[in-house]
């Protein structure tokens, strides 16, 4: 309840200040200055879609909703400018920019694991790009079109914890407690590697599973490789990452079930931004900056189904 | 229904690991309640300040902010224990600043002439309240106090945000976000299971308060 | 003094003051009280003589002055007190008995917890006095089951129960019903016959003229006159005495 309310109330500020600081920016874009993080991409000038498609519509409104995470370091994170950054955020604005829509056209809702689906089937949004893991039963809900990025999940411990080299090393060291986040994939994953359920604590968010690790309540940190790498070159020194990433989380881009004219759209949206370089350029103005990563390569796109 | 009866075991022991943290938190607020009302009406003024102070400050905190602060405040002070230590004692350190002030309203409800007379026959301040004023403040502490521990076992819900794992709701964040169930019937279910605690709880209120009413 | 300990006054109070906010209840009261005397105080209402019965035993605290019961100064609080409270009998206006023990337990109470006398020896007393003041075949009913003259005759085994030095009674028959009154007055009568130490805040006249040794008469916070029940009712000395018991008569 208290997470809903939240959202909403975080929403309804954000799209003030979304209004806001798209007259902000339309005055210093007069002024020829260029924005944030990555050079902003230009929106396809002759963009012209089939009646009654979604591009079709967003691309007349001259407006799109995107549901994004805002507490993801690298992904989706509303710092000190009350706008998301991060590589779904550019993600987002790069198809956008194929829909004819400057960044200015885009309104950012905050998009928590457990709201997602209900945003999209609610139609609260057009799309969420929001570190979405694709998997079976939320398809049964939503389409995924890409994914655009494979995350594979890993552990985070102190800089100076020796016992855990990976996630089999949990079931000898039953003392060990292990944090993620509640209604995630990565908290699910990981319970085939406990000695006991008790191993595991769950909060909201990935900020109290940090503050417990500094207060040595918990031993370990595991969710995806990326959000991880994140908390490292935050808090300098203090953590690492270690073993492999044991497993695949493909990150698409959720949209209405069953609209698969939209679905490849927005898959042909990412080859063309593999192909001109906008990819890469939004990794490395965004995840890409925390040490220890790789520039991906995008992935192949599943069939629209 | 379908996803709740499709794990109706997880449910049952989120249920079951709620009903727990309930029970504790019951004892320990009626308890730590108790003994602050009594420090309220006691003959003692520093025991006085002492209740009062934490119920002004323990009732008009949120209960996350509290719950919080046990569990990631007390650790600071290197004092350790698990989160389902720091969460029932959250909710004990809570719920019993209501405790406290239902037994105050009780115990101001009983005539004061009844603390008169047993303190006139020579009783002390303690079996003056145990034997003549708390035995009479039951009856109209009992609905407050319902609505108080009903209340409590609702809160109660909130504990899963600072790492007490496996209760009802943390069963709701499994299934309708990790593994995709849709979430109403989720919810639906969670609901149903509280209901399982706070229906009975209500019954048996009910009936204490029948019971009490008769013994008159 | 140069008395002998059975010569030595029961209760002294000396120089009493006592403010509600303020009101001064008590300005300065002074009284003393034998063994064996009965003292009945009458006075107007608002002349303080309810405070004062009540100061006797601290069930007020006191401002200015000193209470001695039996030569020990009243204790300020905590278990000295309560010591000397369960020799100090009381019966209130309103009876005040336990409202949810029985008329048994209500008499049993102290002596068992206080006193620490074994169950059945106080169940046993209780009943010869629950007979003395004829309320014996109520034993197991609730006070709420009894008329009120029943309920003070009650309230006054259960102080008796006590083996009290001194009865305190706060205008006993006030909260009663015309045909009650006498019932409970003869049960007081009878106690001051038996030569209890008693004193009796009262508006029965009757009662005073009959049972007391001394009529201790207060107005306005202060004890206006002293003296025997047959010199006062006949010729009252103070003027606030003689205007008193003149409405009383045209009453």
């Amino acid at each position: 309840m208290t997470r809903s309310t939240r959202t909403h109330r975080r929403t309804r500020t954000l799209g003030l200040t979304a209004a806001a600081a798209a007259s902000l920016l339309l005055l210093t874009a007069c002024g020829g200055g260029s924005s944030d993080a990555g050079d902003a991409p230009e929106p396809v000038e002759s963009a012209s879609f089939e009646a009654g498609t979604t591009m079709a519509e967003l691309s007349q409104a001259g407006a799109i909703t995107i549901g994004t995470k805002f507490d993801q370091p690298g992904f989706g994170l509303v710092g000190l400018t009350d706008e998301p950054e991060g590589f779904d955020v550019e993600v987002g604005k790069g198809i956008a920019a194929q829909l004819g829509l400057s960044e200015d056209d885009i309104t950012w809702v905050e998009a928590p694991s457990a709201q997602r689906e209900d945003l999209i089937t609610q139609g609260s949004v057009d799309m969420v790009i929001a570190t979405y893991t694709i998997n079976d039963t939320r398809k049964e809900r939503i389409t995924f079109a890409g994914p655009y990025y494979v995350a594979g999940q890993q552990i985070m411990v102190g800089a100076n914890e020796d016992r855990l080299t990976g996630p089999d090393d949990l079931r000898a060291n039953p003392d060990l407690k292990i944090c993620s986040v509640n209604g995630s994939t990565p908290s699910e994953n990981i319970r085939e590697y406990l000695a006991s359920p008790d191993q595991l604590v769950l909060f909201e968010v990935y900020d109290d599973c940090v503050t417990a690790m500094k207060n040595g309540q918990v031993q370990a940190l595991t969710t995806d490789n990326v959000i991880l790498t994140g908390y490292v070159a935050e808090n300098e020194g203090e953590f690492k990452l270690v073993g492999e990433q044991f497993t695949e989380e493909p990150y698409g881009i959720g949209i209405t079930k069953g609209d698969t004219a939209f679905c490849e759209f927005v898959n042909g949206a990412l080859q063309t931004m593999s192909e001109d370089g906008s990819y890469e350029e939004a990794w490395t103005s965004t995840a890409g900056e925390y040490e220890g990563t790789e520039v991906p390569t995008l992935p192949t796109a599943d069939p629209c189904v | 229904m379908e996803p709740v009866l499709d794990n109706l075991d997880l449910f049952w022991s989120g249920f079951l690991r709620s009903l727990g943290i309930a029970v504790w938190a019951f004892v320990g607020s009626m308890v730590l309640g108790t003994v602050l009302a009594v420090f309220r009406v006691s003959p003692v003024p520093a025991l006085r300040a002492v209740g009062t102070v934490y119920v002004a400050v323990v009732r008009n905190t949120p209960l996350t902010a509290l719950l919080f602060l046990f569990a990631f405040g007390i650790p600071a002070l290197q004092v350790n224990a698990s989160f389902y230590v720091f969460g029932v004692s959250g909710l004990v350190v809570y719920t019993a600043a209501f405790v406290c002030e239902a037994i105050r309203s009780g115990i101001n409800a009983v005539a004061p002439g009844q603390a008169e007379a047993a303190r006139a026959i020579g009783l002390t301040f303690s079996q003056t309240l145990g034997q003549v004023v708390l035995p009479q403040a039951v009856r109209s502490v009992v609905p407050p106090l319902g609505n108080v521990q009903i209340a409590m076992v609702k809160n109660s819900a909130v504990v899963g945000a600072i790492g007490v794992g496996g209760e009802l709701f943390s069963v709701y964040a499994r299934l309708s976000s990790a593994q995709g169930y849709e979430r109403l019937p989720i919810l639906l279910g969670v609901a149903a299971f509280f209901l399982l605690v706070t229906l009975p709880a209500g019954a048996l209120l009910a009936a204490t308060e029948k019971r009490l009413a008769v013994a008159r | 003094m140069g008395t002998t300990a059975a010569e030595q006054p029961l209760v002294v109070a000396r120089g009493v003051v006592k403010r509600f906010g303020d009101h001064t209840a008590l300005k300065g009261v002074d009284l003393t009280v034998h063994r064996g005397e009965v003292v009945v105080v009458i006075g107007p209402s608002g002349s303080g003589k309810s405070t004062l019965c009540r100061t006797l035993n601290r069930l007020e605290t006191v401002d200015e002055g000193t209470i001695e019961i039996d030569g020990q100064p009243l204790p300020a609080e905590g278990r000295d007190l309560a010591r000397l409270r369960a020799d100090v009998g009381m019966v209130f206006q309103s009876f005040n008995l336990f409202a949810h023990k029985t008329v048994l337990e209500n008499v049993t109470l102290g002596p068992v917890k206080v006193r620490r006398q074994p169950r059945a020896k106080a169940e046993q007393r209780a009943r010869e006095l629950l007979d003395r003041v004829g309320v014996g075949s109520q034993a197991e009913k609730l006070p709420a089951q009894l008329s009120g003259g029943q309920q003070q005759r009650v309230a006054i085994a259960r102080a008796l129960a006590m083996d009290p030095k001194v009865m305190l009674f706060d205008e006993p028959t006030s909260a009663l019903d015309p045909e009650m009154i006498n019932e409970v007055l003869d049960v007081m009568t009878g106690l001051a016959k038996d030569g209890m130490t008693m004193v009796v805040v009262t508006h029965e006249m009757g009662f005073a003229r009959r049972a007391a040794d001394r009529v201790v008469f207060m107005a306005d916070g202060e004890v206006a006159e002293v003296a025997e029940p047959e010199a006062f009712f006949t010729a009252p000395t103070s003027r606030r005495a003689q205007d008193f018991l003149s409405k009383l008569l045209t009453h």
